[in-house]
């Protein structure tokens, strides 16, 4: 388990421990000041799991996460212009030197890293990191430096370089529990926390705590093999958890020292031309 | 040409004061205009009290007949959004009641053929919060919090308008101090 | 005075863009804008979510979805969990079901010869139309099941005519192999979860093939699913295909071979005593081994493209690793010898015994309460219906989801002259596709989130299951379903059918499902297993299942050559065409999300390529880009060049799907239509289309474009000197 770093806490995070919110039946105004209990927000360490011997790069996630989070349309300008945005994509490389070419497929998102690079380098805090082990982009403070994405190695940022639209009726679409970006600022991954605000309001009414499995982003729900897996890496008995321990697992260029939490599981190929082989 | 002495404190004194006149008058006249227009026109607009298609009043509903919020806002305590209560609602009570005075008659009469036309009634916003907040009445209400603080007494408004609260960042971010409620960005903002 | 940040860069805005920043400030209208409802039904309440089952029909797997609906519009598909077909899980296109829903080119009004009709009039000349022709009505649809199966049949008996799917990649060559092996009359699951080897022929099961949601799923289990056993997999495909890439090996072998080398395997099996001995006994008319000499790999190592080495091998892993499992399907059917080699594929399964058993082939049973599939007919049936319209022997053609001017290797002009000698057509469809232009009334469908039906998968989880469609959303645009046009029009016109509408229908089948006593919804009454079937998505019974025998037919003492269009000399080039991921046969390519799928081996989008081999492409001057011309002996059609690492040399490969007159703005004009340079080849047995037997030249046209690729989109220079991938040979 990492250990934490300092930028974990968010100066702003209570104490730990105390009395679950009640909800005060009758309470004047007056009185629910003051004496509102402490409010406690449990801790997670949000995560993914990605095994690459199970994706077969079939790009249901892809798309999934387009029509949860508002992404606009990429057409074919925009692909000519190398501005495609896909919150999550897959990445083909070749492989070329082996008996016979390969294709090697990887999902990558947003790492959400505990030392993020692309942190530091936002000259209005736009992008900050939160106790729940998020890396959040706040749209309404972006002003569009991009000083973020050429330093996220990456390269999980995305910038609206032109508004987006959505012709006529096709906004009927958009999901509400999300933000129309606009022109001029950065987005990407956010492990869809609207989903997990959602859930975490329900066990909060349901006076309970989140249960593993509970929230599921888009990507991870719709891939058809099972290979993205979503869960709280502080609770040991998680999926996530359980799956990082497979000694297949690593995390992608951890030697820049990102600290990712985004654990992937080593394609297994039995032909590869070397016992341990990279790509 | 030559400049003396004086011309020079003369061009020096009068060019200093000439800036100086226009930094004042733009501190003077612009910048009260464009602080007050951010801060804010929806602010100013919304204190005035828009027209409604109908003359709709809280005080009598929630004052004199002292109906519960949540009984037309049904949402406020499940949902995100309080909701509007629909027509269907409104005539729950109005297929009773009518009005006592002829000026009520009409406007309660414009609920009544609205609804019998089948055409929904456009009112106009009065709390509004931009499109990058996602506000959750219901884990407020859980809270503990009562509908008033945030909307004042709209029990004794005729004509409803924003009062008590700002509803800019400033405003919620304090009172969520105050609470020790969480202040992550990431609690509204995504 | 302490002035924030926040304020600084008000001012400094304001200085700079003063009159900008008044005007920008207001708040648009519509934003101020809130609306009370008449009525106030549950699920049109401001924020809340609801969740509604029904079926997917973006492809024929047939898979359950749930869909989110907030203040009556639908957001978001998710797989229905509960559904024994996908388990929760959807695929690219899947999601893609609330584009189609909101697509902004619907056709919202019938047309009557182009002018816009009301409903009235629209459905009144209908009726009239269908007096007037009883007996020579021609329903032309898509493959069709369930209630709406049930209905178009029902109309078509009353009614008189002759009712014909279609599709263009028709798997009429698949069915007969099935049905001449095993009896079945649909066709069958497989258990690739618990197989330990798969070895599949031409089958895009990760893609498009069948039922790629559910086999999706297996696969996962089949690599990583078990705690000892990681499933190995073969792939025999005369192109790279994304399928081919996540294969252990892939057999690059030569089209048109798939069922020798499907023999050659054979072979091994029973030389090394690894294959059932009654399986055995069959394929080889007893003889044994000498009756399947043809086929020793040492001397077919040329024929197929593989060596002998690598075809012992695969076989002695796909004999010895058990259970083992052999698919066929896909490019490798689509060849004058198509049947041959799906006779060979399917007979592995027997000589490896695993029909009926865990990890094997599993036959599902007869859908539920009586209900038959309309299955697409082969290209010969449909020549021969083109012939019958052009002379006159039909009077009334109603089209729906039947793109035959699209997919029919016929040229349009041809076939426009053919359709005229149908007096009065009719065109039913949610979007203006190709075939619209040839409706004299055109009728504005509904969406498959705004019907009612029924549906059972095909192929089937190996039991019996009927999924059920309910109207998730209100009517977008004014339409109505195409089960409800054939029940109106069909009964104004005197027809006696059994439903009102299709809701009826629907209801009807839960009816007479309860009356069943048996499946997963249990009631106390038929209304309350209504709400239950609704609520679930759908009924299946894990009792009722597929029964079967197997009788193998001899292997023929000579391999079928297969033939292609065009001489070697003069076309150097087989042409392999493809269902890309997004935009699958063409069905897809009206919506945005799908056309912008990156390619799953080149990441290409929304234009026709070419996949050709660099070395080849060096050969002919081409560079990754270029315009070239892929020329068969019937046309050729422009594309941009591709260079491709791992295709054969002498392949190339284009994608099916672009190149429509018509479907909206996403899809009109846009790339070219590969199936207008196939040659009208058919299975020498079948009739069915040979998709995959034309040969072609490649001549390059013009200068280099930008190529629209998600390809080198996410610059990998970091990425590039580390390895981003890690790869282990240890399971």
């Amino acid at each position: 388990m990492p250990t934490a770093h300092p930028l974990h806490t968010h100066p702003d995070t209570p104490p730990r421990g105390g009395a679950q919110p009640q909800k005060a039946a009758g309470a004047t105004p007056s009185a629910g000041r003051g004496t509102f209990p402490q409010q406690t927000r449990p801790r997670h360490k949000w995560g993914m799991v990605v095994d690459l011997d199970r994706c077969t790069g079939c790009q249901a996630c892809v798309v999934a996460c387009q029509a949860e989070n508002n992404i606009p349309l990429n057409t074919e300008s925009i692909y000519l212009q190398r501005r495609v945005i896909e919150w999550i994509r897959i990445e083909r490389y070749w492989e070329p030197n082996h008996e016979q070419v390969r294709a090697r497929y990887i999902p990558l998102m947003c790492q959400q890293c505990d030392n993020a690079p692309c942190e530091p380098v936002c000259p209005v805090y736009a992008t900050y990191h939160n106790d729940q082990g998020l890396n959040v982009q706040v749209y309404n403070r972006c002003v569009g430096t991009r000083y973020c994405a050429n330093n996220c190695p990456y390269h999980a940022r995305f910038f609206n370089f032109w508004q987006p639209v959505w012709p006529e009726t096709l906004d009927n679409q958009l999901n509400p529990d999300v933000t129309v970006r606009w022109r001029g600022i950065m987005e990407k991954c956010t492990f869809c926390i609207q989903r997990l605000r959602r859930a975490q309001r329900e066990a909060l009414r349901e006076g309970r705590t989140l249960q593993d499995g509970e929230v599921v982003p888009a990507c991870a729900q719709a891939c058809p093999t099972d290979a993205l897996v979503f869960g709280d890496l502080l609770d040991p008995n998680s999926r996530v958890s359980q799956l990082a321990k497979n000694k297949r697992a690593y995390k992608v260029i951890e030697d820049l020292g990102t600290g990712p939490n985004v654990i992937y599981l080593k394609k297994v190929d039995p032909y590869a031309p070397t016992a341990d082989h990279s790509h | 040409m030559r400049l003396g002495k004086r011309a020079w404190i003369a061009i020096l004194v009068g060019g200093g004061l000439g800036s100086t006149l226009l930094g004042l008058a733009f501190l003077v006249l612009v910048v009260p205009r464009v602080v007050a227009h951010y801060s804010w026109s929806v602010e100013r607009l919304f204190r005035q009290a828009p027209q409604q298609p109908i003359a709709f009043t809280h005080a009598t509903h929630a004052g004199d007949a002292q109906i519960p919020c949540l009984f037309c806002h049904r949402g406020a305590d499940t949902e995100a959004a309080a909701t509007i209560p629909s027509l269907e609602q409104c005539m729950f009570c109005h297929r009773f009641i009518v009005g006592t005075t002829e000026a009520k008659q009409a406007e309660i009469r414009k609920v009544i053929d609205a609804f019998n036309n089948q055409e929904p009634v456009q009112w106009v916003r009065v709390f509004r919060l931009p499109d990058h907040v996602r506000f959750v009445h219901e884990a407020h209400i859980r809270a503990g919090f009562t509908c008033s603080d945030c909307h004042g007494a709209v029990e004794t408004m005729t004509t409803m308008r924003q009062v008590q609260r700002s509803l800019k960042m400033g405003d919620c971010v304090g009172c969520h101090r105050q609470n020790n409620a969480p202040t992550d960005c990431a609690i509204c903002h995504y | 005075m302490g002035i924030t940040r926040r304020d600084l860069l008000k001012l400094a805005g304001a200085g700079a863009l003063g009159a900008i920043a008044f005007n920008g400030c207001r708040i648009p209208d519509k934003e101020l804008r809130v609306e009370s409802p008449v009525a106030l039904p549950e699920d049109t309440v401001t924020g809340r979510e609801n969740w509604y089952a029904t079926l997917c029909q973006q492809c024929g797997a047939g898979c359950g979805i749930v869909v989110r609906v907030i203040e009556g519009r639908a957001k978001k598909i998710e797989g229905n969990p509960d559904h024994p077909l996908n388990a929760g899980k959807t695929c690219a296109r899947g999601q893609a079901g609330v584009q189609a829903l909101y697509h902004p080119d619907r056709l919202h009004t019938p047309l009557l010869y182009g002018q816009p009709v009301d409903w009235e009039t629209a459905m009144g000349q209908l009726v009239s139309q269908i007096q007037q022709n009883r007996g020579r009505i021609f329903l032309a649809t898509n493959p069709l099941r369930g209630h709406i199966a049930a209905v178009a049949q029902a109309f078509i008996q009353a009614a008189g005519g002759t009712l014909m799917a279609y599709e263009p990649l028709e798997d009429t060559v698949l069915r007969t192999a099935v049905k001449r092996l095993f009896g079945q009359d649909t066709l069958p699951d497989y258990d690739i979860a618990h197989a330990r080897t798969v070895l599949s022929f031409g089958a895009g099961w990760l893609e498009t093939w069948g039922s790629p949601v559910r086999w999706g799923k297996a696969y996962g289990a089949f690599r990583q699913g078990r705690s000892v056993v990681r499933g190995t997999f073969f792939h025999a495909e005369p192109r790279f295909s994304l399928t081919s890439a996540n294969a252990d090996l892939w057999l690059p072998v030569r089209p048109g071979r798939e069922g020798v080398l499907a023999l050659a395997v054979a072979y091994v099996l029973i030389e090394q005593g690894m294959a059932s001995p009654s399986a055995t006994a069959q394929l080889t008319g007893g003889r044994g081994l000498s009756a399947l000499s043809a086929y020793q790999p040492e001397q077919v190592a040329e024929t197929v493209g593989i060596s002998a080495q690598r075809i012992r091998e695969v076989a002695e892993a796909f004999g010895s690793q058990r259970p083992s499992l052999a698919l066929v399907g896909g490019s490798a059917l689509a060849h004058t010898n198509g049947l041959f080699t799906a006779l060979a594929v399917l007979s592995l399964n027997a000589l490896v015994d695993n029909i009926g058993r865990e990890g094997g082939v599993r036959f599902n049973p007869p859908p539920p309460l009586d209900l038959s599939g309309v299955p697409p007919a082969p290209l010969a049936r449909w020549r021969k219906a083109l012939e019958d319209m052009g002379a006159g022997r039909v009077g009334l053609l109603i089209i729906r989801g039947a793109n035959l001017v699209y997919g029919l290797p016929i040229d349009p002009k041809e076939f426009e002259d053919l359709l005229n000698g149908v007096p009065f057509r009719v065109f039913i469809g949610s979007i203006p596709e190709d075939m619209a232009p040839f409706g004299d009334l055109v009728l504005p469908e509904l969406e498959p989130l705004e019907s009612w039906g029924t549906d059972w998968p095909e192929p089937g989880p190996g039991f019996q299951t009927l999924t059920f469609q309910q109207a998730v959303v209100r009517p977008f645009r004014d339409g109505k379903s195409f089960g409800d046009i054939l029940l109106e029009a069909g009964r104004s016109a005197g027809l006696n059918l059994p439903w009102q509408s299709m809701r009826e229908a629907v209801q009807d089948g839960a009816r007479r499902l309860f009356a069943l006593g048996r499946g997963s919804v249990r009631a106390g009454d038929e209304a309350s297993f209504l709400t239950g079937v609704l609520q679930r998505g759908g009924w299946w019974d894990t009792q009722a299942q597929g029964q079967g025998r197997v009788t193998l037919e001899r292997a023929p003492a000579t391999p079928p050559a297969p033939q292609f269009a065009g001489e070697e000399g003069e076309f150097p080039f087989h042409l392999v065409p493809f269902t890309p991921l997004g935009i699958h046969d063409g069905r897809g390519a009206h919506l945005p999300w799908l056309q912008a799928i990156p390619d799953g081996t080149t990441t290409v989008a929304w234009q026709t390529w070419v996949e050709i081999h660099p070395e080849r492409a060096k050969e002919l001057g081409i560079a990754e880009g270029d315009w070239v011309e892929v020329t068969s002996p019937r046309g050729s059609i422009r594309a941009l060049a591709y260079l491709h690492p791992a295709i054969p040399p002498e392949v190339v490969a284009v994608p099916f799907g672009f190149g429509h007159a018509g479907m909206g703005r996403w899809a009109n004009g846009r790339g070219a239509n590969v199936f207008r340079i196939l040659a009208p080849l058919t299975d020498s047995e079948t009739g069915a289309f040979a998709w995959s037997a034309t040969r072609v030249r490649i001549r390059r046209l013009g200068p280099r474009q930008r190529i629209p690729k998600f390809e080198g989109t996410v610059l990998p220079v970091q990425l590039e000197e580390r390895p981003i991938i890690l790869i282990t040979r240890e399971a």
